[in-house]
């Protein structure tokens, strides 16, 4: 009996040493003075408990990765939208975050509610599809459920008005790439959405709606990220393609990421702290990406 | 003061005459899938803007009583002003038939695969019973309008949009989360 006291206590004791160690050697985002600093997280407004895990373990991470603001990529609530729903799924779940400073800068996905817009934590300014600027990164945010030639103009305008230098990344909740089992690639919004990408230089995009985590590898120049597990997970839904860089179907997860220069260094991190994905991405035109 | 009132009575009946004249000559425009005019659709989409030209303008706000509340006062006052408003209204069935038409020809013909794509990535509900003046079927999904056929449809003024519900093809107000009009079965 004794022996297997020791047993099961050396077994607790490794197992918080490994944990402990993984993310101590797996923690690798620079920090590195005036980077812009941001984590992103898809498919999240359940107001189920691993929701809550999920931001949770994202404030852990914060204090020695101190991003400022966080992109939703649609999915931000679930089912009904009261004011306590909104509470529920998004303010409670957050409050660390919230209480930190930390914004939220939201894109709609196909079960929320376009008034969502006038909730002034998603920082959407009454828009559905939006731009903002942090340092020397341009953000480009669409709603993937409604791309009319009234939104087409809209990108194409705000695109050829970004500086030459700027970092350019669009986020929105479907993606062009995804090796999804359940919803897969948006083929048709591709066809439209990727040329225009092309001929203004963006380099990095983000979605969620499959409900795994996907990094795909560069198509066509442009470095596709999906992030749709970070309430709502399809275990085991990733078929890996010829075109998956990474991906991570076991649990939920979500991204952090850091811009400074011409480096984008990415981790992706579990709901258990576990670091899932990372590398860094040259911009391109610049070098090219280095993934662990 | 007389002939005032003449004159206007003379330039309502004219109008009276006139306006059909001129939606008949629209009409006759010959329209086709490739090339549809969808009559007076934009005028009768104006008409409803106008009647809710009124209502108070959205703000953002941390407080989601009072954008909720706002929502139902702006929802309340549109169906009053609309009281009587029925399916077919806005989508007579003249101006249906294009929608149908280019609906149908986005859906259905050749090369269209990655649209209905579109529509079966969008989680689609199943049939869902709607109403002229109803609210927007609440915590449903929005099945994704697939870009090929909005960049073929009249283009739209901020708060309204076409919605895919189960069959039906909807005119909604995004501010109200109201029906506005619909096209029952549109979509095969």
């Amino acid at each position: 009996m004794r022996t297997i006291r020791r047993v099961t206590f050396l077994l607790v004791v490794l197992s918080v040493a490994l944990s402990f160690s993984l993310r101590a050697q797996d923690f690798s985002l620079p920090v590195k003075s005036g980077s812009v600093r941001f984590a992103a997280i898809g498919d999240m407004g359940t107001g189920e408990p691993a929701q809550y895990e999920v931001a949770q373990r994202m404030f852990q991470f914060h204090e020695t990765f101190p991003f400022t603001f966080v992109i939703m990529l649609g999915d931000n609530l679930y089912g009904g939208k009261t004011p306590d729903d909104f509470k529920k799924k998004f303010e409670l779940p957050y409050k660390s975050l919230l209480d930190a400073g930390v914004q939220f800068y939201a894109a709609l996905g196909n079960h929320d509610d376009p008034n969502e817009r006038f909730y002034k934590f998603f920082n959407m300014n009454g828009q559905q599809y939006y731009s903002f600027k942090k340092g020397n990164v341009h953000f480009f945010v669409l709603d993937s459920d409604y791309l009319d030639p009234k939104q087409l103009a809209w990108l194409e305008k705000e695109l050829a008005s970004a500086g030459p230098t700027d970092w350019k990344i669009c986020y929105f909740h479907h993606p062009l790439y995804s090796s999804g089992a359940f919803h897969g690639s948006s083929t048709e919004l591709r066809t439209i959405l990727e040329p225009v990408f092309i001929k203004y230089g963006v380099q990095v995009v983000f979605s969620g709606h499959d409900h795994v985590y996907e990094r795909v590898k560069p198509q066509k120049g442009i470095y596709y990220f999906m992030e749709g597990a970070s309430g709502e997970l399809r275990a085991g839904n990733l078929r890996k393609t010829d075109m998956t860089a990474a991906g991570f179907d076991k649990d939920r997860s979500f991204l952090m990421v850091e811009i400074s220069g011409d480096d984008l260094y990415f981790q992706a991190i579990s709901r258990t702290g576990m670091v899932v994905d990372s590398g860094t991405i040259q911009r391109p035109g610049t070098a090219s990406v280095v993934g662990r | 003061m007389r002939t005032g009132w003449c004159t206007s009575v003379l330039v309502f009946c004219a109008g009276i005459i006139l306006i059909p004249v001129a939606i008949g000559y629209q009409e006759k425009a010959a329209p086709t899938a490739e090339n549809p005019t969808f009559g007076d659709f934009s005028q009768r989409v104006g008409q409803y803007l106008k009647l809710r030209k009124s209502a108070p303008g959205e703000r953002t706000t941390k407080n989601q009583e009072e954008i909720r509340d706002r929502r139902r006062a702006l929802a309340q006052g549109i169906r009053q002003a609309r009281a009587g408003a029925k399916q077919g209204d806005i989508f007579t069935p003249e101006i249906s038939e294009q929608f149908l038409r280019v609906i149908r020809s986005t859906l259905q013909g050749p090369n269209t695969s990655n649209a209905r794509k579109t529509i079966r990535q969008g989680e689609p509900v199943s049939t869902v019973h709607l109403s002229v003046n109803g609210a927007y079927p609440e915590g449903l999904p929005r099945t994704t309008v697939p870009p090929t056929l909005l960049l073929r449809l009249p283009q739209l003024p901020e708060r309204l949009a076409y919605r895919i519900v189960g069959h039906d093809f909807v005119l909604e107000d995004t501010e109200a989360r109201l029906v506005i009009d619909f096209i029952p079965g549109a979509l095969p």
